[in-house]
């Protein structure tokens, strides 16, 4: 018999505590799964029910950490190195970026508005429930096999990388070309359009307007403090009270 | 004693955690005291050196003074984000340190032969990478919670940087991962044995010596814990104390220990990765050696680290953002290449 099947085993027949007495691989997988997916619904509940976002993105980097735990119970190690790193790791820092960098404030507590859907849901809820129970007790948890542990003694990380460049290159190919082309969108529209958008236009003016101040001796060419203090002195003489002159006379 | 069962086993590893973490407290206790003294020796004058012999008590002293510090907090700052920012820091600090292995399997009387590493995994090397990834959040937070311009500055100079030299970081030790073909760092290490103790990755003479990825690592490695020349986000001169301006007493501490824990963290990787870690001559013969080649090392970086401090002026965050993304990721990309392109030409002969 495998380790994971005499765990099983014992597990049925000594019950829960006994087999936590022996050490029972069983027994701790179903304490951490309990664990960690109670981190994850109270986390994801969190997010949802939060009025200030920070404290959502917050409570989402939670059940992020809390699935790449089950991930390990899984006996997936990769795949739960690989989700912090890119999703807690990454993306949510891009998400707390943009949340403090637009200062998005609380929002104000609401009325519920859809109170005559709360029958609906309730019901929804208990028809799901009990399709559940059904499932596991009428039909019984025969089908349900331990998981085999993996095969090789190479580990989880080479076949994945095997398999990503042999059997599903044309995918891994597709999905880095799908990521290039949201990295050349995001640059695109983050671009300053006024280096872009001087047409010919703008140019031809601007020379117009650089000729017209110098007629009236507003701009002198080359001497940046000599243009402040005439500027200055032609806003005083317009009446201007808001533009002091020392502001002029420090030119550059 | 029954040393297979698992819970003996598990208890074992929180007995060597304990150990492991009272261990780099102390480190970084005195890495702050040396820092201090050996700034002080550069710049020209003493450092601490009244209490105790030489100085050597003053982090009992700094640590009582934190403690009995009080403890400001901000008006208007969102309280729950503002504790849990150096929680998050210091947290990130100390996760990785147990995957790094510190000596060869030794000896011991009862127990019999005991690899010196805490936790050896698969995916010991991308849970560092992992780990650090999440670091940036205790500095990005607690810039944001302090309600405060000064800290809200720093605090996004300093994620921006750290995740910009992230990507140099973690592809600079591509190149090592290639050599070694395993992600786990006990197998690194073992791999760097033979020549003397000597085949080192970064001089590796029967293979690719990993010289560029070192140096970008090492560049990396000084971005990612925001040291000298790359600490304009706690630059003193400009945003008052960066994103732990509005942090007082313990919590400060907090910060401050993170951020040498980190030193250290980085330092150990440096060398488990590219100076061989526990290898070194006459190691197979006397294995307890191989700790002392270990702090050795850690030490020889650490004193790196606080030199370059006392002699190199800091960039500027523009100077630093296109060193790190216009120069630094293209040779890190490079190395990984150049290793990659090597390996398999010496594979086919």
């Amino acid at each position: 018999m495998s380790a994971g099947r005499r765990d099983f085993v014992s597990f049925t027949r000594a019950g829960f505590a006994g087999s936590l007495r022996a050490g029972s691989f069983m027994a701790w997988t179903i304490i951490f799964f309990v664990l960690f997916g109670g981190l994850a619904i109270g986390c994801a509940l969190s997010m949802v029910a939060q009025r200030n976002p920070l404290y959502s993105a917050i409570s989402l980097i939670g059940v992020f950490v809390a699935l790449a735990c089950l991930y390990v119970t899984l006996s997936a190690p990769f795949i739960a190195a690989v989700q912090i790193i890119v999703y807690a790791g990454a993306i949510m820092v891009l998400v707390v970026f943009v949340i403090m960098l637009l200062n998005a404030e609380e929002e104000a507590r609401r009325p519920v508005r859809l109170r005559h859907l709360i029958p609906v849901a309730v019901g929804l809820a208990t028809v799901l429930i009990a399709e559940t129970a059904f499932m596991l007790t009428v039909r019984g948890t025969s089908r349900i096999e331990p998981l085999p542990s993996p095969a090789s003694e190479v580990g989880l990380t080479a076949s994945i990388g095997t398999g990503l460049f042999t059997e599903y290159l044309l995918p891994f190919e597709i999905t880095s070309v799908l990521i290039l082309m949201a990295l050349v969108g995001a640059i695109t529209l983050a671009r300053r359009t006024q280096v872009l958008g001087m047409t010919a236009d703008d140019v031809l003016n601007s020379q117009a307007l650089a000729q017209a101040g110098e007629a009236r001796g507003i701009i002198q060419s080359g001497d940046t403090a000599a243009t402040g203090r005439a500027m200055a002195r032609e806003q005083i003489e317009q009446g201007e009270a808001a533009q002091p002159s020392p502001d002029g006379k420090e030119g550059e | 004693m029954d040393w297979n069962n698992s819970y003996i086993q598990v208890g074992l590893k929180l007995v060597g955690i304990n150990v492991a973490f009272v261990v780099v407290l102390m480190i970084v206790a005195y890495t702050v005291l040396a820092e201090r003294r050996i700034l002080a020796l550069i710049q020209g004058r003493l450092g601490p050196n009244r209490v105790g012999y030489g100085g050597i008590l003053q982090p009992f002293a700094d640590l009582l003074k934190f403690i009995f510090k009080e403890e400001i907090t901000p008006d208007k700052a969102t309280k729950f984000v503002y504790f849990l920012a150096p929680i998050i820091a210091i947290t990130a600090a100390l996760m990785p340190i147990v995957v790094y292995p510190f000596g060869p399997t030794v000896n011991l009387p009862f127990i019999g032969p005991v690899a010196l590493v805490i936790a050896r995994f698969d995916i010991a090397l991308l849970y560092v990478l992992g780990i650090t990834s999440v670091g940036v959040y205790g500095i990005a937070l607690a810039g944001w919670a302090s309600n405060s311009k000064y800290s809200l500055m720093g605090g996004l100079r300093a994620s921006a940087q750290m995740i910009s030299y992230e990507l140099s970081l973690g592809l600079s030790l591509v190149g090592v991962v290639l050599m070694s073909g395993t992600l786990d760092l006990y197998s690194i290490v073992e791999q760097q044995g033979g020549w003397f103790g000597m085949r080192w990755n970064i001089i590796r003479p029967d293979g690719l010596p990993q010289l560029i990825g070192f140096i970008v690592y090492l560049i990396s490695a000084i971005a990612e814990t925001n040291r000298v020349p790359f600490d304009l986000p706690e630059a003193e001169t400009e945003l008052v104390a960066g994103f732990h301006t509005e942090y007082s007493a313990l919590k400060f501490a907090l910060f401050f220990m993170a951020e040498y824990v980190n030193m250290f963290t980085v330092s150990m990787l440096a060398t488990t990765l590219f100076l061989g870690g526990w290898q070194g001559p006459f190691v197979e013969q006397v294995p307890i050696l191989g700790v002392f080649y270990f702090l050795g090392k850690v030490i020889f970086f650490l004193f790196l680290y606080i030199w370059l401090r006392g002699t190199l002026p800091r960039f500027r965050f523009d100077q630093l953002m296109n060193f790190g993304w216009k120069f630094l990721l293209p040779v890190a990309i490079l190395n990984v290449i150049l290793t990659a392109t090597l390996m398999f030409f010496m594979l086919r002969q």
